[in-house]
């Protein structure tokens, strides 16, 4: 039940961050959180909290970079549930299980709540007011240069207020960091299609080859593609669409895979020559770079059998258009580029440019489009940190204390920075490091514009509005804080603004004629826009430029085999916990990973023919050595790896982040190896080789399978028919 | 062998049993202290769970069930015993009976008593168990008649009643034995109360006898359906390796055979106890060991007939439990029952241990033994090894307040028996006394004296 | 409390295997799942835990088997992986299964209840009724699918499960259930409810999209359906129709066709009888690769 018709001028005015907070309330209660035990929250509710009817409104999801669009439920005053916003192109109304964890990140009990001056181990709350003339006293007489920023990837308004505080500092030192990015893809996909990010539709594709590519998980944005999965399935006319996974680790991709090929780590890009050459349809410089690419030495280099290969390129030339996509799996090593420069190619030859590979849509604001976050930066980062060079570094929407690799040594270098502010949720790893740690609204209680890397149909600017009064009184919104550390900077030119919102505000309406807003007029514009949650633009489009080109492509051979360190550790990335900041919602911990379904714990698979050779039982823990540390984990027998890999997730084995998160299992990016690509920098987070040996202790692992682990034992329980059998167009 | 001596005295009968309600010595207060704070560690365990909730014992999907529904059977079970002793036999004119059926059915009472407690104990909702009952409400809502557990409801407390009715009524021609011959204190008033005014008339004999014979009749019935009622617990489920036809029979056959068990070993211990050698002679327990004998040999047909039902059965689900029960994590413990329950009782088949006090002594610890161990073989490998393989699970066990909670029980029931020997005649005078009446009469010797009884 | 309550009651909450062409009117609330289109992403599992007050029990209890997830994602292998003589690798993939309460005609909980505290409510979902269980436990026992969940503790009074703020997330529509009851999926009944309050007060019956459960409404893939099966127009009831699953039948007459039928709907131990309001379209094997 949508409720548009009462004013909500007056209600997102007072939610806002220059608001009144208490106005909402007559006598005696303050906030929400006073209100809490009685059923109506407020003694003196506004006339739109009408106690058991439910209110909704839009947002967007800040729980990964997708964008999609939230649709919240609001009784008395707080937020329960979210939904999909169905107006959305990217989501369409469906939500992920890391979206619907939204709530836990903004209902934590574990949130900063006052701004913290750290020394040592303890912290001493203080007020806003001296938090913000401390960071003046500290960057007086500071040279820009000295000053750096690291943030996650971020977009719209707040990429432009950040640029702008730090134009007004006289710094460039901006390290967008993101620990888990597709970053090798991207500067592949410049390069083989002359955009970062193209259009993918895997819905339109009759075969769809991944070389790893977790679309159904966490792949750039799953819920789309998930959505165009179901479509796909259905199939045009009829024909379900085939999916065939290649990749050393099964995802939640390949689970769902007709075809499932264990590869040899780091030999995706060899498996997609050959290919190309049993295709036999490329000429040039492709034919000329596949020509050594035969059946039998392909094979042989990455695992996969002739006649394995021979079936795809027969499937691929039977059905098409087909779309090939590259993935976490390929892009981890140090020659992740050519990896993912040798599957574009396939693209190319196959002639899917153009049909399942399309021209992206950009939103026309270039300023508004996203800093896309990689590892480079956070080598650039530490080693900007070892030599000293900054004075004063402010973090946002990061945890490289968590996510860096301990042969970095990052946080030591971190140390060396004379005044570290940290803008956090919860006094995660780094945000322990702060000398200051200042307190953000969840993003269920701030205003923002985002948008997403990855845009679906059309160009979209997706709006974020709180969707209820904030909890706690002392925190601020990022887009709050900056402005007011701006304003410290160059006061006149934001006098106008009194908080974020009106910044906003006075922001998209000026712009309101490109925004699909002329001849309203503004408030309507506005309250239209915060209604919706979405602004849909005709986007500028571009042109698939990149070049068919083998030239320059070399694929190493396959790694020979260390006798010291016999096995490749790939660090696996689960859907709901990602880099680990969502650890600390205890849905997601005890949601069962859905190819293990183990909770609360890190695992380490390991085939089990592997594992007979090591000796190795389920729920053995072994100690899991590379050259740059160890960790002791609980195994798990898993068919779905390449006996010469092992897999651990990433996501858990925080320190610190609050009573859900702290001391559940183990962190495997501390024993990564720094090892780089090649071409863009990026950390290669496949690279990591390691032995494993038991540590004699056993445990008994908690999942939630039972002691079969997936076997039906004879009963008609999860069923397939072969595909042969039936007829899709009869369906509904 | 005859059963009794021919020439006891009358005076002597009711010397010998008043004897036993003498106050105890000091080994009495130490046993019942023991009992009691056997009971102890129980109402602690039962406060802990009651509480903090069942999780506290260690039940989880799908282990729904677990000790306290296999020892709620068992103490059911424990009850047919005087049921078989005191109405079945009394029906079939069995004389041996009558020394030793009036502890039995206190055995009955009081197993029925234990037994009510582990209702209340596995519900998740205790305060509320009076839900189960069709009292007048608000709401108009009536339990579902539907339930086998609701049957089980009804059907114990039939029984329990219809058991105290019983113990009692035949009690009361010994409570005025007693009154007649105490002197003045509490268990004169205690006992005039009781007796009812009994004068042992010929119109209050016959009338009693018809009471009796009424009660017995009623009765049987009522203990064969009983344990039929909780049989159908798990026969009306379609789990594996519950859903046989056979159950029934099967349960009652079980519980015949642990109330027989138990006999024995309370037969031995109040013999030696209270020194009713004259009365709970050898030929009795001869008797008694050959009928659990046989009884154990029908128990072992019927478990057999289960087995083999299951073996030929179309079901391959319970095929895959009964294989699971014979080699999974319950296998050590299914084995044992098996044994116990089968081949320890032919013990019993030879005559030189029939006798023999401290071989059945053991002996009839262990059958009883095994039948707890048969009715926790009943309840927990369904749970664990069901239709739904997701839903197995081979590693939880029972916690120790489970454990406290069967374990007080025991207690329980020994302190309520031990006051009960204490308190009333645990051997029938007036029923030895026509049985030594009818010895004298067989063998023409005139050793009984008459006069008062 | 009169006999004749009980007696006019009787076949109006005790429900037997559906024996007319409609087995209830003018709602049956049924599902369909598309395994096929299930990804196994557990995104309907989340989303019941926010929608019903489900409680995180925790790294503990989980480890006893105590969890409260309604909504299960099951994983199968096929039964050859890892077997002797089978495929060292999953190169079918694997195979998701969202199990949850199936909301049986004929359920094997319901006669059980010593108390009547699940029943069959006129429109076809299995009731639970928190206030009158008891918690004997005699449902989950009789359940062959194990889909009933105890509360085995106090979840609203433990440490950590809903600490404060956390507690405001709470749904109000929905009882946070305290130690001793039995609970499951109810099908979203609070919603069912408003819609039929909403459809009521606009003087006509639900439409076939008024109304989604929470699971349904998360679905990335859209492989829940949702809806009223006995009325034409929802896409539940076509879906049935179209795959010849019918309600009342313990074997389809379309599994008796020799060499098995070419459609892909059916339902799990329908042979005991249940009678499950859910049907499941069997993941295809791809024959193509």
């Amino acid at each position: 039940m949508m409720n548009s018709g009462f004013d909500r001028r007056d209600f997102l005015k007072v939610l806002g961050w220059g608001g009144a907070t208490v106005a909402l309330s007559g006598c005696g209660n303050g906030s929400v959180e006073d209100g809490k035990e009685t059923v109506v929250s407020y003694v003196e509710a506004k006339d739109y909290v009408i106690p058991s009817i439910s209110v909704y409104f839009n947002s967007t999801c800040a729980q990964c970079d997708a964008g999609c669009s939230i649709t919240g439920r609001i009784r008395e005053g707080r937020v329960l549930k979210l939904e999909g916003n169905p107006d959305s192109a990217i989501n369409r109304g469906k939500t992920c299980g890391l979206g619907q964890a939204g709530v836990q990140h903004h209902y934590n009990p574990d949130r900063v709540r006052e701004p913290l001056l750290r020394t040592g181990d303890k912290g001493e709350a203080i007020s806003w007011d001296k938090a913000y003339a401390l960071i003046a006293e500290k960057l007086n007489g500071v040279q820009g240069e000295e000053i750096a920023f690291l943030s996650g990837g971020v977009s719209g308004h707040l990429k432009v207020l950040l640029g702008n505080y730090l134009e007004s500092l006289g710094s460039r030192n901006h390290y967008v960091y993101e620990a888990i990015a597709p970053a090798v893809l991207r500067a592949a996909n410049q390069k083989s299609y002359g955009a970062e990010m193209p259009r993918f539709s895997i819905n339109k594709a009759k075969v769809v080859l991944s070389f790893g590519a977790d679309f159904l998980g966490s792949w750039i944005s799953p819920v789309h593609f998930s959505q165009q999965y179901a479509q796909f399935r259905k199939g045009v006319d009829g024909q379900r669409g085939v999916l065939v996974q290649v990749e050393s680790k099964m995802t939640l991709t390949g689970a769902n895979a007709d075809r499932w090929l264990p590869v040899r780590p780091g030999t995706e890009g060899i498996l997609a020559l050959g290919i190309i050459n049993a295709l036999g349809t490329a000429s040039g410089d492709i034919a000329a770079a596949v020509k050594d690419y035969d059946k039998q030495r392909v094979s042989k280099d990455t695992g996969v059998s002739a006649e394995q290969i021979d079936k795809i390129a027969a499937l691929l030339k039977a059905r098409t258009p087909s779309l090939v996509l590259v993935g976490g799996a390929a892009e981890g090593y140090a020659h992740g580029s050519q990896n993912a420069a040798a599957i574009n190619l396939l693209n190319h030859v196959l002639g899917n440019v153009g049909k399942t590979i399309g021209v992206p849509v950009s939103v026309p604001f270039p300023q508004m489009s996203p800093a896309t976050g990689n590892t480079a930066a956070l080598q650039a980062l530490n080693n900007s940190l070892a030599a000293g060079k900054y004075k004063v570094l402010f973090s946002y929407a990061a945890n490289p204390v968590f996510t860096a690799p301990t042969v970095m040594k990052f946080k030591d270098n971190l140390a060396k920075v004379g005044f570290k502010v940290v803008f956090a949720h919860y006094l995660d790893e780094t945000a322990l490091q702060a000398d200051l740690v200042l307190p953000l609204d969840s993003a269920l209680e701030d205003w923002g514009t985002q948008v997403p890397e990855y845009l679906a149909e059309g160009a979209q600017i997706n709006i974020q509005q709180p969707l209820m009064e904030k909890l706690h009184e002392n925190t601020r919104g990022m887009g709050d804080i900056l402005l007011a550390l701006v304003k410290q900077r160059r006061a006149d030119a934001y006098k106008d603004f009194d908080d974020y919102y009106a910044y906003l505000r006075n922001a998209l309406l000026q712009n309101k004629d490109a925004l699909g807003g002329s001849g309203v007029d503004d408030d309507y514009f506005w309250n239209d826009t915060l209604s919706k949650g979405i602004v849909k633009l005709a986007g500028a489009t571009g042109n698939l430029s990149g070049t068919a080109s083998a030239v320059g492509l070399t694929l190493p051979p396959p790694a020979a085999a260390d006798t010291q360190y016999p096995l490749q550790l790939i660090p696996s990335i689960n859907a709901s916990l990602r880099d680990g900041r969502h650890t600390n919602q205890p849905w997601l911990q005890e949601s069962p990973d859905p190819l293990t379904t183990i909770v609360w714990d890190s695992w380490v698979e390991i085939h089990p023919k592997k594992a007979a050779e090591l000796g190795i039982v389920e729920g053995d823990i072994v100690e899991v050595t590379g050259k740059n540390g160890s960790i002791k984990v609980q195994a798990y027998l898993f068919p779905g790896i390449h006996p010469d890999a092992i897999s651990i997730p990433l996501g858990r084995g925080h320190e610190a982040m609050g009573r859900y998160a702290k001391g559940y299992g183990v962190n495997p990016f501390q024993i990564l190896d720094a090892v780089f690509d090649k071409e863009t920098g990026e950390l290669a987070m496949h690279e990591t080789r390691v032995k494993v040996s038991t540590t004699g202790q056993r445990v008994i692992v908690i999942k939630d399978e039972g002691p079969v682990g997936g076997k039906q034992m004879g009963r008609k329980i999860a069923v397939r028919v072969p595909s042969n059998k039936i007829d899709l167009s009869k369906e509904i | 062998m005859k059963d009794i001596r021919e020439d006891i005295a009358w005076a002597k009968i009711n010397q010998d049993v008043l004897k036993s309600l003498e106050n105890p010595r000091k080994l009495f207060w130490i046993i019942l202290f023991v009992a009691i704070a056997m009971v102890g560690v129980a109402v602690g365990c039962e406060i802990y769970q009651y509480q903090v909730g069942l999780g506290v014992g260690n039940f989880d999907n799908p282990h729904m069930w677990g000790l306290y529904i296999a020892t709620f059977i068992f103490w059911i079970g424990m009850s047919h015993s005087g049921t078989l002793l005191s109405a079945i036999l009394h029906l079939m004119h069995a004389d041996w009976r009558k020394p030793i059926y009036r502890f039995a059915e206190a055995m009955t009472t009081f197993s029925l008593m234990t037994a009510g407690l582990f209702v209340a104990v596995h519900l998740g909702r205790v305060w509320q168990i009076y839900y189960a009952l069709p009292y007048p409400n608000g709401r108009q809502v009536w339990p579902n008649f539907q339930s086998p557990l609701l049957w089980d409801a009804m059907a114990i407390f039939t029984y329990l009643s219809s058991s105290i009715l019983f113990l009692y009524v035949g009690m009361i021609p010994d409570l005025a034995i007693c009154r007649d011959n105490m002197r003045d204190c509490w268990r004169k008033k205690f006992y005039t109360v009781l007796s009812l005014g009994w004068e042992g008339t010929d119109r209050q004999w016959r009338n009693f006898r018809v009471t009796y014979l009424t009660i017995a009749c009623f009765l049987i019935p009522l203990a064969v359906s009983v344990h039929s009622i909780v049989a159908s617990d798990f026969a009306m489920s379609q789990q594996p390796g519950w859903h046989i036809t056979s159950f029934p029979p099967y349960f009652v056959a079980g519980a015949l055979y642990s109330g027989c068990a138990a006999i024995i070993t309370l037969f031995i211990i109040l013999r030696y106890v209270f020194k009713f050698e004259e009365y709970m002679t050898l030929p009795i327990l001869k008797k008694t060991v050959r009928l659990t004998f046989a009884i154990a040999m029908v128990w072992t047909y019927l478990n057999f007939i289960e087995y083999a039902s299951v073996w030929y059965g179309h079901n391959q689900v319970a095929k895959d439990l009964l294989i699971q029960k014979a080699t999974g994590p319950y296998a050590p413990f299914w084995w044992a029952m098996n044994f116990l329950g089968s081949v320890v009782p032919f013990i019993m088949f030879f005559k030189r241990f029939q006798t023999n006090i401290p071989v059945l002594m053991v002996v009839s610890l262990l059958l009883n033994l095994g039948m707890w161990l048969e009715r926790w073989m009943i309840v927990a490998p369904t749970f664990s090894h069901g239709y739904y393989p997701w839903t197995w699970d081979h590693s939880q066990w029972p916690s120790f307040v489970q454990w406290g909670i069967v374990f007080g029980s025991f207690g329980w029931f020994t302190m309520l028996f031990m006051v009960f020997c204490k308190v009333f005649p645990s051997v029938s005078m007036y029923e030895v006394k026509e049985m030594v009446y009818h010895r004298s009469r067989e063998t023409k010797k005139l050793g009984a004296v008459e006069g008062a009884h | 409390m009169s006999v004749s309550t009980l007696l006019e009651n009787w076949s109006d909450y005790r429900h037997l295997h559906p024996v007319d062409d409609v087995p209830h009117n003018p709602y049956k609330w049924a599902m369909s799942i598309d395994l096929d289109a299930c990804s196994g992403c557990n995104a309907c599992s989340v989303a019941c835990y926010a929608e019903n007050n489900l409680p995180v029990v925790g790294r503990e209890k989980f480890a006893h088997g105590q969890a409260m997830h309604w909504m299960r994602i099951e994983r199968y292998w096929d039964e050859d992986i890892s077997a002797p003589g089978g495929r060292d690798f999953p190169d079918q993939g694997a195979q998701f299964l969202p199990m949850m309460c199936q909301q049986c005609e004929a359920a094997p909980c319901e006669t059980v209840c010593p108390v009547g505290a699940t029943n069959h409510t006129p429109d076809g979902i299995n009731s639970q009724i928190y206030n009158r269980c008891i918690g004997s436990r005699y449902c989950s026992a009789n359940c062959p699918y194990k889909v009933r969940y105890f509360n085995w503790y106090d979840y609203p009074t433990t440490d950590n499960v809903w600490p404060a703020e956390m507690n405001q997330q709470l749904n109000p529509d929905v009882t946070v259930r305290g130690k001793g009851v039995m609970e499951k999926c109810t099908f979203c009944i609070q919603r069912v409810t408003v819609a039929k309050n909403n459809a009521k007060t606009q003087g006509r019956l639900v439409r076939d999209g008024d109304v989604q459960t929470a699971c349904q409404q998360a679905c990335p893939t859209s492989a829940i359906s949702f809806g009223n099966l006995v009325d034409p127009e929802s896409k539940v009831y076509k879906q049935w129709k179209a795959q010849h699953v019918e309600l009342d039948k313990e074997a389809q007459t379309k599994d008796k066709e020799e060499g098995g039928s070419d459609l892909r709907g059916y339902r799990i131990l329908e042979e005991l009888r249940p009678y499950p309001s859910v049907m499941y379209l069997e993941r295809v094997r791809e024959t193509a690769i």
